[in-house]
């Protein structure tokens, strides 16, 4: 319902799937992006998205490591795939 | 949706966006939850049916501010855009909430953790925007190298200077309005080559 979007946002991190190109393998049906896919596809560990999202936020913002892993971890509670 | 969902979901959307209009005006930190309450023409026990605390009812009207910047900017850029259509684009998204944004960014070392988590949040996936357009730019010799983080970090920490200090810039108008270009511009001749 949020303002009436159907763009499909990535259980696994939050990020709108705009694009074909968005989702993991290109495959729509998917409810995971291509940030959160291993090379085979398949969806990451919570592990894997955990140490990637800490590190995405140090590349954008040049945060410390902990600051940064507590913010994922945070994030992380909020979205479908780790509820 | 049935009409009792809708209802419910029309209910929570309302308290939302007074509750935005109310922590503008008086601030993430003052405002009670009572406030909202009255100025959304609601019982105070409403908030809670709604929001479990009152840092719950926070969260997400920070995190719905959030959506609202990058839906906006979704909305005004597209894949190949250059750094100034986006830096345009980010303060139009927040100039359409300078006062929510200014309290945003002036109370934040007075929140609650995971308020502050999502407001980094929300600056990380304005930062990658910018960084995708910013790598291939890099690449293209247009602008100089520099780190990413350093360079969202100088955009960000201008633009926040220039809004938290709104009595000094802007104390009767729009900062944004009023900087907009010239904060672009300056920005654009420091990572020009």
């Amino acid at each position: 319902m949020r303002g009436g979007v159907s763009m499909k946002i990535c259980i696994a991190c939050g990020m709108p799937m705009k694009i074909k190109n968005d989702f993991a393998m290109g495959d729509e049906s998917k409810d995971y992006c291509k940030y959160c896919a291993r090379e085979d596809g398949s969806m990451q560990s919570y592990d894997e998205k955990l140490a990637g999202l800490t590190s995405f936020i140090i590349k954008t913002q040049g945060l410390d490591e902990q600051a940064a892993k507590e913010a994922a971890k945070d994030m992380m509670a909020k979205l479908p795939a780790w509820k | 949706m049935n009409n009792r969902q809708q209802q419910k979901s029309d209910t929570r959307n309302y308290i939302i966006e007074t509750a935005i209009a109310r922590f503008s005006k008086d601030g993430l930190t003052k405002t009670r939850t009572s406030d909202i309450a009255k100025d959304a023409n609601v019982s105070h026990g409403t908030i809670f049916t709604h929001f479990p605390t009152r840092e719950d009812l926070l969260n997400t009207v920070i995190e719905e501010f959030g959506m609202k910047i990058a839906r906006r900017m979704n909305e005004l850029i597209n894949n190949d855009c250059s750094i100034k259509e986006l830096l345009t684009a980010h303060l139009k998204g927040i100039g359409e909430y300078e006062e929510f944004y200014i309290k945003l960014i002036s109370e934040s070392s007075l929140l609650h953790k995971s308020a502050k988590n999502t407001i980094v949040m929300i600056q990380s996936t304005i930062s990658f925007q910018l960084l995708q357009i910013a790598e291939k730019e890099m690449e293209l010799n247009t602008i100089k190298k520099m780190p990413v983080n350093l360079m969202f970090n100088t955009w960000i920490g201008l633009v926040n200077y220039y809004l938290i200090n709104k009595d000094l810039f802007a104390p009767t108008d729009s900062v944004i309005a009023r900087y907009s270009e010239q904060l672009i511009e300056h920005f654009i001749n420091i990572i020009s080559i």
